[in-house]
């Protein structure tokens, strides 16, 4: 079978729901009796196996499926969720996430069959199916109900359904409280390779507005591909029947879907059919091997309303869903073309705009419309980047768990906390962070929290505190990772910048706390004593810097011996188009990013006082330093030295510094372009930009220059 | 074996021949992305001499080298014949060099180059990957990857 044009998809999904998982196990943990994060794990697992299963990726299917098996039985309130059950959870999903990897790499699972996981889930089945036995019959009793549908009545195959007791009082339920009952018949097209996939999209579909009661053939043969070309469904809705076949008709490759209103006096029913219909039943009722749970619980998921059981639950999910929000998936590449051409496009605009003012005679007209032009470009470009904006949250995601296994590791108490996981940054960016981020937890995990022993002696609270905070800071995207533990020791770490001879004794005297701490971002350094394997083998901080460094952000450290340390990281929220301000220095034109600038002052010469023989301006009581930017870019100032001096104010952080310019040109939406790594010597400018008169002007970055 | 060979004897490489001052030099034809006037060069502060900027070129920002500054001949004199020629090359992408004349084109049979022993003594050898006889002419053929390189 083929399947490789739903591998892409296959492995997004699976990417999700594990992600999914990880979280929702993660809260079980915390709340064991949490039935949402019960009902949420086992839709996850259900949804993971169904998908491996029709990819035909066995070995993956056969782990979910006992997961599910174990999840299935906790829902149903027969096992207790233990702390050594989240441990065996856990590494099944690492095993799953192998499985992907996989897959991902060369299109096959692999060989492990997990063996020893498998035997564990199934250790923790048995342990809580002693008392199952009781329930059992109640969940056979779904079985008989689901009839075979033998051939006759046409189309209106639904006709053959037959239900059961439960099921009928469902009914007519649902039927007093103004509901309508339709029978329907699903037709797949017969080119349909996956036909379960199609069957599972339109059994979700329909769940959109309306429950399924029964299917036949039963939702656990439908899964397993086992019909021919159709398959019947009584649905309950609040919804005309015509809604509901249209959402089935919706999913591709369903050649016809029919239905009518059933009457609630001439319910088909399991006690009138014939000798005939029993005796079919009996096989499925008598289905060894399975345990029963096995067959009730994905029938129960397909279609949550079949089991009695859960009737009190059902109207909540159909009242109580979340408004499902309407989504594309898309390629990061067409995205990336998209982006492409609106910067293109913006070049095109800003020749147009200097094209006008340089032909002099440019009427009113012409000139409204460039300004339409340019509000129409301007929105563009901010559409193009809100649908790059992910939120960061499908990276930090993960960091909860590995904190929770790091813990098991190292041997401390510590608690992840996070905040702002909102935050929305540019897709490429949210992709590249999460490896620095992991770095710098397990750092502050590994490094910065002491010993329970020793925070109890130093009159901390024994559970170490991590924190993750994420915030938007004007045009920066702001990412703190604290901790409260020891923070950094630095005459340690300049004794072992000069033990590793990275500096030398004298260099180390004078160097500041500051310094110090830069110390640590030297490649093959590591304080850690012993290397563990969570960190201490001297790649990591030097890593976690030109990570960040290439995707045009920085990292900042704070931290205060005996009472923790804060990492912080500062990126910029796009990377393609920027607002900047043009300035002019001696014939050169430069841009600098409106985001750093803070105001721009007008200041004569007599104003400028020296500390330190370096030249500083006093603005509303702060002491500024200033930078001559015609002499840090080995320019002739073509100003008279007694003019008054243009200076824009920057800011980084809470430092802040006056650039001393020649001329302001104006405020223009600009296009960064790389300069290439050909010129990757000059750290003053981060890039170079196309004007609109084909000229090509350079982007200081004001960051470097504080 | 036979066929190798002939393929070896009868090869023939195309050169584009420019000039730098007198001397005629050879840049292999596969390197060269385009050939454009001279225009407009920003100047990018804080990097090494030889590089004199970047260029605009369709709205790609294009780093542009002199390579009578890297290897240690008078600066460039701006005339109505000086080119930037398009380098696209596999390590360091594409790049502009500047040279004052672009001749011809001229096409080399493999026995008419010479290779050059690399002598580690004199420095400017090491831009030179053969000479090239034509018509009676020389052309110093350029070994491309050691102009560009970034100079320690």
């Amino acid at each position: 079978m083929d399947v490789s044009q739903y591998l892409e998809i296959f492995l997004d999904e699976t990417n999700e729901h594990l992600q999914n998982l990880n979280t929702q196990i993660l809260s079980l943990e915390q709340e064991p009796g949490n039935m949402d994060t019960i009902n949420e794990i086992f839709r996850a697992a259900h949804s993971l196996k169904g998908m491996a299963g029709t990819m035909g990726y066995k070995r993956m299917q056969n782990l979910t499926h006992d997961m599910e098996n174990v999840f299935s039985e906790v829902r149903n309130g027969n096992i207790t969720v233990k702390a050594n059950m989240i441990d065996v959870l856990f590494q099944c999903l690492d095993a799953l996430e192998e499985y992907t990897t996989n897959i991902r790499e060369n299109a096959d699972e692999g060989t492990n069959d997990n063996e020893p996981l498998i035997k564990q889930l199934n250790d923790i089945l048995n342990g809580g199916s002693s008392d199952e036995a009781g329930e059992s019959p109640a969940q056979q009793e779904e079985a008989p109900a689901e009839a075979k549908a033998p051939a006759g009545n046409g189309s209106k195959k639904w006709l053959d359904i037959k239900l059961g007791d439960s099921e009928k009082s469902v009914f007519k339920e649902a039927v007093s409280q103004g509901k309508k009952v339709y029978g329907m018949t699903v037709k797949v097209q017969e080119s349909c390779i996956l036909k379960a996939a199609r069957a599972f999209l339109v059994f979700k579909a329909i769940e959109e507005t309306s429950e399924i009661l029964v299917s036949s053939p039963s939702a656990q043969d439908i899964e397993d591909e086992k019909f021919d070309l159709d398959f019947s469904l009584i649905v309950i809705s609040e919804a005309p029947l015509e809604q509901v076949i249209a959402a089935a008709k919706n999913v591709s490759e369903i050649e016809d879907v029919t239905g009518d209103v059933l009457d609630p006096d001439h319910i088909p029913s399991a006690d009138d059919s014939d000798a005939e219909g029993a005796q079919e039943d009996e096989p499925v009722k008598e289905k060894p091997g399975k345990a029963p749970a096995v067959q009730a619980a994905p029938a129960a998921s397909a279609a949550p309303a079949k089991s009695g059981k859960t009737k009190a639950d059902e109207k909540k999910p159909a009242a109580g869903k979340p408004v499902v929000n309407r989504t594309v998936r898309v390629d990061i590449e067409k995205l990336d073309t998209l982006m492409n051409l609106v910067s293109e496009l913006i070049i095109a605009k800003n020749s147009l705009v200097s094209a006008s003012a340089a032909s002099g005679n440019s009427s009113t007209a012409v000139n409204e419309q460039i300004e339409y032009l340019e509000s129409v470009t301007t929105s563009l470009h901010e559409s193009v980047m809100k649908v790059r904006m992910v939120p960061i949250e499908s990276t930090v995601s993960k960091f909860p768990r590995m904190v929770r296994d790091l813990q098991k590791t190292l041997g401390k108490k510590m608690e992840l906390h996070m905040s702002g996981e909102e935050t929305e940054l540019d897709r490429t960016v949210v992709d590249e962070i999460g490896d620095p981020l992991m770095h710098l937890l397990r750092n502050s995990a590994d490094h910065g929290l002491e010993s329970a022993e020793v925070r109890k002696e130093r009159g901390k609270p024994e559970v170490g505190s991590i924190f993750l905070d994420a915030y938007q800071d004007g045009n920066n995207v702001v990412i703190e990772v604290r901790d409260d533990g020891n923070g950094i020791d630095t005459q340690a770490v300049r004794e072992k910048a000069i033990e590793k001879g990275i500096v030398t004794p004298e260099q180390a005297e004078n160097m500041s706390e500051k310094d110090s701490i830069d110390l640590l971002f030297h490649a093959g350094f590591s304080t850690a004593k012993t290397v563990s394997d969570v960190s201490g083998r001297g790649v990591g901080l030097d890593v976690v810097k030109s990570k960040i460094e290439a995707l045009s952000g920085e990292v900042e450290v704070k931290s205060k011996l005996g009472e923790g340390s804060a990492w912080i990281i500062r990126l910029p929220l796009t990377l393609a188009i920027i607002q900047a301000l043009m300035v002019d220095i001696g014939n050169e034109k430069y841009a600098i990013s409106l985001g750093s600038i803070q105001t721009i002052e007008d200041i004569s010469p007599a104003d400028v006082k020296l500390v330190q023989a370096k030249e500083v301006i006093q603005l509303r009581d702060i002491v500024i330093p200033l930078i001559r930017l015609n002499e840090i870019l080995d320019v002739e100032s073509k100003k008279d030295p007694h003019e008054n001096l243009v200076v824009v104010v920057v800011k980084k952080g809470d430092k802040q510094a006056g650039l001393v310019v020649d001329e302001l040109i104006g405020q223009q939406e600009i296009v960064i372009k790389s300069l290439g790594k050909y010129i990757s010597k000059c750290k003053i400018i981060s890039g170079a930009t196309v004007l609109g008169d084909g000229e090509v002007a350079l982007i200081l970055d004001a960051n470097t220059l504080i | 074996m036979m066929d190798e060979e002939l393929k070896v004897v009868g090869e023939t490489t195309q050169f584009i021949v420019i000039k730098l001052g007198d001397e005629q030099y050879g840049i292999d034809i596969k390197y060269i992305d385009n050939i454009v006037r001279m225009q407009h060069i920003t100047r990018v502060p804080k990097v090494d001499a030889y590089l004199k900027g970047v260029i605009n070129l369709r709205g790609e920002v294009i780093p542009v080298m002199s390579i009578r500054i890297k290897m240690g001949l008078e600066p460039d004199v701006e005339t109505k014949s000086s080119r930037i020629i398009i380098l696209k090359l596999e390590q360091q992408g594409t790049i502009g060099v500047i040279v004052d004349e672009v001749k011809e084109v001229v096409t080399l049979e493999n026995d008419q180059i010479e290779k050059i022993a690399y002598d580690s003594k004199e420095d400017k050898n090491s831009f030179l990957c053969g000479i090239g006889k034509c018509d009676g002419g020389l052309i110093s053929l350029l070994d491309l990857n050691s102009v560009v390189l970034e100079s320690v």
